[in-house]
């Protein structure tokens, strides 16, 4: 349950700073979106007796971007829930490498949910699925999900030998 | 049976091993699918890519990060300070006032935040304050945040029900239904645990002033922005105008409104509220693929199963096989972080539950008050975690101490809860 604290991104190279806030931008317009598209579409549907035509499609797909835009900012942050009741068993040596060697281990299995994610995509493009009402292809969203999650073990494979840095 | 227990264990050692707590549910899960299906990958990697894309892709949940960021949007808009004072107008002039009135103003918060975490972290920084000024003890005043906090996630809305509910596939609108009047409950109880400590230690919580009606009502005045937002959203979802996700975008965007309205929304806090939002739900949403993906392995080992059979074969008590489960939960929430502890041991236990014929939206009252107990739980629970960081003048033990009988209070209502299913099931019941 630790993490990087807002201070300490602060002090992160600039290039970190501004892939950071990309992602963040991303995230932030599509929340902001989605809130908006909710509150529209019911004050529509009571007011005008007009519901927004597939506003529930845009708002499934907001939700994945969101989603897989966020993680590598999570991973960047170190927040992903952690049980950190061994640091007190370790002395500063071993954590560093326990740390390492499970910063490898996560980039592994996003490495290997990537390529998964990649396969999905390829089938769903390979169909030409689209949504139903709008027809918004969905085949980019699932690669755009493979990407950010390969984006994320890149950045464990980043964290793990950046430790010794900081 | 021995798959199943095996693939705990893993998963807890991994998550010992410092490995990310959805990281090694969804290693184990993964792994232990293939070994179920005789060490196929494919069928395995194809259940992976299926709970990936679907809990992605699902709107349902998109419900989760619109309360989350409605919670963000009303703790910035600075109404804790109103709620404070209106709770410390009616009862602050009692001994041991200022934590009582601490613990109804996080009622309050909670009813228009869906999250323990920002409840306390917002409470804090108003309530010790005007605590320490009236010469409190820390301990006093630790416990009550602390404790007062954790009922954001009881009284509606409140993300843990949202997520417990598209995990079981129970009605959010009636799990948010069935939280109200637990949650006043548990409002009345800690204030009980208030007066407890303060009979042991009666310069703990020195009452503070009277004030008049006048002022009162005047105080009352102020916080009617939460009242309208809580009648319109809860009411809203309660009432059928709208659905969970509908109320939930509607309660964002009147929370974003309610923050403008009062100048505390500026570019760079509207930016710093929608991120911070999104990073929540990315983590919480990492936790629940990595239990959907453990929870796929569970439902093919023979576990639930044998469970069900050997409390059919020995006849044993519902009530007796809630306490159990109860007393497990209340075991591992001392060491485990609350939501992933849950989602790990729903595909165990939930069959069970509907197997006895009990009512999913009871049981996810009773998971609900249990993680609010875990929440203030020495030494990883996350309110006490938050307090430690928001006031660092206080020592930790004296937070462990002072929460003490607020956790005493706690599994007193889970006794209660237990007892008289109607306090959970009345309202929902109401509902169409």
């Amino acid at each position: 349950m630790t993490g990087r604290t807002g201070t300490e991104t602060q002090r992160a190279p600039l290039w970190e700073r501004r892939a950071d806030a990309v992602l963040g931008v991303a995230a932030s317009a599509i929340l902001f979106g989605m809130m908006t598209l909710t509150f529209a579409d019911v004050v529509l549907r009571y007011v005008v007796n007009r519901p927004l035509r597939g506003a529930f499609e845009i708002t499934e797909l907001m939700m994945l971007v969101l989603i897989f835009a966020g993680l590598p900012l999570v991973t960047h942050a170190g927040e992903h829930v952690t049980m950190d009741l061994v640091d007190r068993l370790l002395g500063a040596r071993a954590r560093r490498a326990l740390v390492r060697a499970v910063e490898l281990a996560c980039a592994a299995l996003m490495a290997l949910l990537a390529w998964l994610m990649w396969l999905k995509a390829r089938t769903i493009s390979g169909y030409g699925d689209t949504t139903d009402v709008l027809r918004v292809a969905v085949g980019p969203f699932v690669y755009f999900m493979a990407a950010m999650i390969l984006l994320s073990a890149l950045v464990h494979v980043f964290k793990a030998f950046a430790a010794d840095r900081r | 049976m021995i798959e199943g227990l095996a693939g705990l264990a893993a998963m807890l050692a991994l998550a010992f091993l410092r490995v990310p707590i959805a990281f090694a549910m969804a290693i184990v899960g993964t792994a232990g699918y293939a070994w179920m299906r005789d060490w196929n990958w494919t069928v395995a990697f194809a259940m992976v890519q299926t709970n990936v894309y679907e809990t992605g892709r699902n709107y349902t949940l998109s419900v989760v990060p619109l309360f989350i960021l409605m919670g963000t949007f009303v703790a910035r808009a600075g109404i804790a300070q109103e709620l404070f004072r209106a709770a410390y107008a009616f009862v602050g002039h009692l001994r041991g006032g200022l934590a009582m009135a601490t613990v109804l103003a996080c009622a309050g918060f909670g009813s228009i935040c869906g999250s323990s975490i920002a409840t306390a972290a917002t409470m804090a920084k108003v309530a010790y304050p005007s605590m320490k000024r009236f010469h409190y003890s820390d301990r006093l005043a630790a416990g009550a945040i602390a404790a007062g906090g954790t009922l954001g996630i009881m009284i509606p809305p409140s993300t843990l029900m949202v997520i417990y509910g598209v995990f079981t596939e129970t009605n959010i609108g009636r799990m948010f239904a069935a939280g109200i009047l637990p949650g006043i409950l548990g409002a009345a109880l800690l204030c009980a645990a208030v007066q407890w400590s303060c009979l042991r230690d009666p310069r703990a919580g020195p009452p503070g002033e009277r004030v008049p009606w006048r002022e009162r009502a005047l105080a009352l005045r102020g916080i009617w922005p939460v009242a309208a937002l809580f009648v319109f959203v809860i009411g809203g979802i309660y009432g059928g105008l709208f659905t969970a996700t509908e109320g939930a975008g509607m309660g964002a965007f009147g929370a974003m409104a309610f923050a403008l309205w009062r100048r505390a929304l500026g570019w760079q806090t509207l930016y710093a509220s929608l991120v911070e939002s999104g990073r929540t739900t990315a983590m919480l949403f990492m936790i629940l693929i990595g239990a959907l993906i453990f929870a796929d392995f569970v439902n093919i080992t023979t576990l639930p199963g044998d469970l069900k059979d050997f409390v059919a074969r020995f006849g044993v008590h519902p009530v007796l096989v809630v306490s159990a489960i109860m007393a497990i939960y209340v075991l591992l929430g001392t060491a485990m972080e609350e939501l992933s502890m849950v989602l790990l041991t729903l595909p165990v236990f939930f069959p069970l539950i509907v197997g006895l014929g009990l009512d999913p939206v009871w049981f996810g009252v009773l998971v609900v008050t249990i993680v609010e107990i875990g929440l203030i739980s020495p030494p990883v629970g996350m309110n006490l975690f938050v307090l430690s960081t928001l006031l660092p003048q206080v020592p930790t033990t004296t937070v462990f101490r002072g929460v003490l009988p607020f956790m005493a209070a706690d599994v007193a209502r889970l006794a209660i809860l237990i007892a008289f299913p109607a306090i959970s099931l009345w309202l929902p019941g109401l509902m169409k």
